[in-house]
């Protein structure tokens, strides 16, 4: 518990957004349409104030290059979520990858994202898992 | 035949990992390169993945999370503890399993909502 609490305390505050968006994201109306399942996303998210991902499918796209919100990146590829991670101090991290250039990216989940695709993601490294792993992983999900 | 058999100099090459220190052989027993150290899994940042060609900076790379392609196999993903770039790496067959099982629960260990709400659903 102590040391959830000191990385609670050390963590990097969340950068500030100096890049102009273009108007076809979430410029102009506010929301923007998901490049995997044309779903239209309101750009404000409960949770977060960066939300690059559709809350339905997960997908984002590529336009940031080495800084988050940067927009530097000309690739513009839908990116789709391969796989979870989660901060020291509990908070889920999804990992996308771009499907053009193989790009990669971090993003917090939103607290409105699709719950049983989180949890599918990431029970696949478990569901796919080599032989004899599926025992111990069967046994790790029994005991939490 | 002589092509995919890799040269006695790279057969024997070792490296030092920057984390644990083991010294590790730079073929894996595949006979494919390998980036990251079998015992603690940390890498080094070389290869820049942005603009491709070698990265100047040289930091150290944790393994965060795994990722599953289509094709089944494990696939790590690192990222740089100096500059926050992120890389993946195919898992090699003497990688610790230990390590690498607890980076797979990592995430089901500490979930933000309830799980057990999932089995009435």
């Amino acid at each position: 518990m102590a040391r959830r609490n000191r990385d609670r305390r050390e963590r990097r505050p969340q950068r500030p957004k100096t890049v102009l968006h273009a108007h076809g994201e979430a410029g102009r109306t506010g929301s923007f349409r998901c490049a995997g399942c044309r779903l239209e996303v309101p750009a404000t998210a409960p949770g977060t104030s960066h939300r690059n991902h559709c809350p339905h499918c997960l997908t984002s796209l590529h336009v940031d290059l080495r800084v988050p919100g940067d927009r530097a990146a000309d690739c513009r590829g839908p990116m789709a979520a391969v796989s979870l991670t989660s901060r020291a101090d509990g908070e889920w991290m999804l990992v996308h990858r771009c499907a053009r250039c193989g790009g990669l990216s971090v993003n917090r989940v939103a607290g409105d994202d699709n719950a049983r695709a989180l949890v599918r993601l990431a029970v696949r490294p478990l569901a796919g898992a080599p032989s004899g792993f599926a025992a111990v992983a069967r046994d790790a999900l029994v005991r939490l | 035949m002589s092509t995919t058999e890799p040269s006695p100099t790279l057969r024997t090459a070792t490296f030092t990992c920057v984390r644990c220190g083991l010294t590790v052989s730079a073929l894996d027993p595949d006979g494919r390169g390998r980036d990251h150290c079998p015992s603690c899994l940390s890498s080094r940042h070389t290869v820049d993945r942005v603009d491709g060609g070698a990265s100047g900076c040289g930091g150290r790379m944790v393994p965060i999370s795994i990722a599953v392609p289509r094709s089944g196999a494990w696939v790590l993903i690192h990222r740089c503890t100096r500059c926050d770039e992120l890389a993946e790496a195919a898992v090699a067959a003497d990688d610790n399993h230990l390590v690498l099982m607890r980076i797979a629960v990592r995430p089901l260990a500490d979930p933000p909502f309830p799980l057990d709400l999932f089995g009435e659903v």
